[in-house]
């Protein structure tokens, strides 16, 4: 009966609180009227007060029906918006999997527009399902004009309604939708800029690939570059294209021009979805300028789990670059390179003075093998920093290395 | 000889807090025999329904509210003894490495992507319940030698 969790509990509490109130203030003015008719209450006052108390008790009497009766009549409408959404989930599946043949027959006479839970239905699926019977679907949103009304909707001044038709769109991933939505990645509400990505991004995620700037994966980078989008929203939607995202970075990363921005947006998203063969590709930018696309660019690279040739001379580099951050990231990622670079490269990195380089240091160095693992204890025993002992040693203890009692031990030598 | 049982004779358990997808799933394994479904929209329900049922596979949605797939994985594998294979088979619109290893180390062995294509799932399913007989006959012959010897 309740829409949502906790529902029951805040309407009794409230309604408790009110009746309550009622009651009280019911008993006060049927005092004070009692007093008028024996006479007791004839001030002006008294009227007055007579008056406010019968007015308030009347108010919160009324305000706790209207509660009652709110939750009481939008259950009823939650639940048979639920029935008809079974109803037609059952129909739009049977349609998919072609139990219900003829619904999509195009000589079968269409209603002028579909009700709200078949259209909510339908977007549902959509979202479930794709091939044959996501594409059964579509032909059902054609037919009914859905897809028309939507568009339509795109315009409309009213902004819930505008973000009510971009939802829909996204969840059918139409591709007559793409262009539509890309222009709104021009929009000056945020909101709009970001939920019309998301849904071009998932539209063009089910689109046959074209290559060249004109495909739809060209226009959708080049509505991207000209976005005004924070770097969430850009990451988000370049994960949202799905099996199409490698090929949307690698041009991305192609572009000559590509800001800065948008850059550490697809150096992160390749990082992230692993894709491997884009190494070279992410490479390129472990020399940029700017130390947070340097840094971006080696976490890639760490994530990714490969150091490219090409970029073994810059990386080298980033162990001594003057942002500490860089050298951070350059230290992760030097677990990367062959033992025989990466232990000579790393070990000066133990003493760096900052905390969080001589831990990314000792920690490439200890998965390193035999020879890292030597290097590390060899720092915890003898190193002359303090601070890199320290830091040696805890990375050996949670490598599982040594032990509390070795690791004072340990301590105890140095 | 021991008789391999029927994939259809399969007990399958969906845990799925989206209707949509349970009875999706449910009306596309119909056709194909798998007569012995079940189905919640609950997480919570989820343990329960595994220890009356003793699914043979279990369909697995990752991002639910208030338990997760995660959650209930971690209380399924407190169920599996570690010598048993049960196919966990997850139903997610998240392709993030990250995600897939997490959901692989919980004790997941396939994924299907959202939106999904019917026939991928059911050769996935089909796949997972062929090991799973697989495993389950080997068991009962390792049993059987060990009686014999």
């Amino acid at each position: 009966m309740w829409r949502r969790y906790g529902d029951a509990v805040y309407t009794l509490v409230t309604l408790a609180i009110f009746g309550f109130e009622t009651l009280a203030l019911g008993w006060l003015s049927l005092s004070f009227l009692l007093g008028r008719a024996t006479g007791i209450a004839s001030t002006r006052f008294e009227g007055v007060l007579l008056a406010t108390v019968t007015s308030t008790a009347s108010a919160l009497a009324l305000l706790g029906l209207y509660l009652l009766g709110y939750h009481f009549t939008s259950s009823l409408r939650d639940r048979w918006h639920g029935e008809r959404l079974d109803h037609w989930t059952e129909r739009w599946i049977g349609l998919a999997l072609e139990d219900a043949p003829g619904e999509a027959a195009a000589d079968a006479p269409a209603p002028r527009r579909l009700p709200r839970a078949a259209v909510d239905a339908v977007l549902s699926l959509l979202e479930v399902v794709k091939g044959d019977e996501g594409d059964r679907l579509k032909a059902v949103l054609a037919r009914h004009g859905v897809d028309r009304w939507f568009l339509r909707q795109l315009r409309s001044g009213h902004l819930a309604a505008r973000l009510d038709a971009i939802e829909g769109l996204g969840k059918a991933r139409l591709p007559q939708a793409l262009d539509p939505l890309l222009a709104l990645l021009e929009h000056p509400k945020p909101v709009v800029r970001r939920m019309a990505v998301r849904a071009a991004a998932g539209t063009l995620a089910t689109m046959a690939p074209e290559p060249g700037r004109d495909g739809p994966g060209g226009r959708f980078i080049q509505a991207l570059q000209g976005a005004s989008l924070k770097a969430g929203v850009a990451q988000e939607s370049l994960l949202l294209l799905e099996s199409r995202a490698g090929a949307v970075l690698r041009d991305l990363l192609a572009e000559p021009d590509l800001a800065d921005s948008l850059l550490w947006v697809v150096l992160e998203t390749t990082g992230r979805l692993g894709l491997a063969d884009m190494a070279e590709d992410v490479a390129r930018s472990t020399a940029h300028p700017d130390p947070e696309l340097r840094a971006a660019a080696f976490r890639a690279l760490q994530r990714l789990g490969t150091i490219p040739e090409g970029a073994q001379a810059s990386l080298a580099a980033a162990l001594d670059d003057e942002v500490d951050f860089v050298r951070v990231q350059a230290a992760h990622a030097a677990a990367f390179l062959p033992a025989e670079v990466a232990l000579p490269a790393l070990e000066p990195l133990l003493g760096d003075a900052s905390w969080w380089v001589r831990r990314a240091a000792a920690t490439s160095l200890a998965r390193l093998g035999d020879d890292g693992v030597a290097t590390v204890m060899r720092a915890a025993e003898t190193h002359p920093d303090e601070a890199a002992r320290d830091m040696a040693v805890q990375v050996l203890l949670e490598a599982g290395v040594l032990d509390p009692a070795a690791a004072l031990l340990v301590k105890g030598v140095a | 000889m021991t008789q391999m049982p029927r994939l259809t004779d399969a007990r399958i358990l969906v845990v799925d807090d989206e209707r949509v997808n349970v009875v999706l799933l449910e009306r596309i394994l119909a056709p194909h025999e798998y007569g012995n479904v079940r189905s919640t929209t609950d997480a919570y329900q989820a343990a329960a329904l595994y220890d009356e049922l003793e699914p043979d596979l279990v369909l697995l949605d990752l991002h639910m509210p208030r338990l997760d797939g995660f959650g209930v994985m971690e209380q399924l594998q407190a169920r599996i003894s570690s010598d048993t294979f049960l196919p966990i088979l997850i139903l997610t619109a998240d392709i993030r490495p990250e995600v897939k290893r997490r959901a692989l180390a919980a004790g997941a062995k396939d994924f299907v992507t959202k939106p999904f294509d019917r026939t991928e799932v059911l050769l996935r399913i089909q796949n997972l319940l062929e090991t799973r007989f697989l495993h389950l006959r080997l068991d009962r012959q390792v049993v059987r030698e060990g009686q014999a010897t």
